[in-house]
């Protein structure tokens, strides 16, 4: 029974994982665009006082810029931005371009992507670790965070950094090196399906609401609004 | 003084079924990552009263609605007006890392409070 669970973690699992991973994010994101629609953006200033930014100097457009940073939120919390920052970086990259993944890839599909130095990717889950203990001090600390923190929230946080935490285990040899794995590969293929259908999926939602969906803080020429 | 009044969860649940797939997505996207504090002018004009926080105030009156499927006593519907008509003036300038419409959802907050003939004490 153990060894076919263990077959079946390292196995299938593996597949199912990424299947739901991939059909997950494909669902979600067209039930998000579901609840925005298509709108013709609408200019309020008279097209003949209008100055577009790109006529404005360089000088005036920074200056605009520093002028829009002064109420910007992210720049009222510029420490909690670059560890956040680093975080979600580190968190994506690392285990792409760790070499142990992309071994494994070349072994059974004859291709990887290209792999950083062992002693890179072992600081990256280091930033990763570091960060997630930064943010749950912060939920712990700080009480407008604690007010509308749930159990649910420490446990997300705890399956996001476990991956990275028994990675980092396994790399390190730290215990049973056979056992620590089985639970690398059952982190990692947890995290991958909870992705779609959690608060994870604002891996997706980010960059939808910030270069699809019209608002005050949206990049790019978005062209949909909200349903409602 | 207001008029004393007994609940009548119909038109709130109508409100809930009619945006429930809103509601679901603002409150299942929130990180709880309280980045939103400081957009409000009242979250820092009230000495960073954490009750001033956008995301408090979605996830206390139109979420707290949602998960109790609109089943609530007179007092926690007051204590709702309080956050969505008192503590909120609906100037929209929220601003959350992820994106969630949160004016919208006090909006929501709003119209359930209004069906009960809850609104803004102007003689407080």
């Amino acid at each position: 029974m153990i060894g076919f669970l263990i077959t079946f973690i390292k196995g299938p699992l593996i597949w199912i994982s990424f299947i739901v991973f991939g059909g997950g994010l494909i669902v979600q994101t067209f039930r998000l665009l579901k609840l925005t629609q298509k709108k013709e953006t609408r200019r309020i200033v008279p097209d003949k006082a209008f100055k577009p930014p790109t006529e404005l100097s360089k000088k005036e457009r920074f200056l605009r810029y520093l002028m829009s940073q002064r109420v910007n939120p992210l720049a009222l919390n510029i420490c909690l931005v670059l560890v956040s920052f680093i975080f979600h970086v580190c968190l994506i990259m690392t285990p792409i371009f760790v070499l142990g993944h992309n071994v494994m890839l070349d072994t059974a599909f004859g291709i990887s992507f290209f792999s950083l130095p062992e002693q890179v990717t072992d600081i990256m889950t280091k930033f990763v670790i570091a960060g997630a203990i930064i943010f749950l001090m912060r939920r712990l600390l700080l009480r407008r965070v604690r007010i509308i923190s749930t159990v649910y929230d420490y446990l997300l946080l705890l399956i996001a950094v476990a991956p990275f935490v028994t990675g980092f285990m396994v790399f390190h040899h730290v215990l049973n090196y056979n056992t620590i794995i089985l639970l690398h590969v059952l982190c990692g293929e947890l995290l991958l399906m909870m992705i779609p259908f959690s608060k994870f999926f604002h891996m997706v939602f980010f960059f939808i609401s910030r270069f699809m969906i019209i608002s005050e803080h949206s990049l790019g020429n978005p062209k949909r609004s909200w349903h409602y | 003084m207001l008029k004393q009044i007994e609940i009548n969860t119909d038109p709130i649940q109508a409100i809930l079924k009619q945006n429930r797939k809103e509601i679901k997505f603002g409150l299942s996207m929130c990180a709880h990552c309280s980045l939103c504090a400081e957009s409000c002018f009242l979250f820092i004009s009230n000495g960073n009263d954490p009750e001033y926080m956008p995301s408090y105030k979605f996830i206390n009156s139109i979420g707290k609605l949602y998960k109790k499927k609109g089943r609530v006593s007179k007092q926690v519907l007051e204590e709702m007006r309080d956050l969505v008509f008192e503590k909120c003036v609906l100037c929209t300038r929220c601003y959350c890392p992820f994106g969630i419409d949160i004016p919208s959802l006090i909006t929501l907050g709003r119209d359930v409070c209004r069906t009960q003939g809850l609104f803004r004490e102007y003689d407080r």
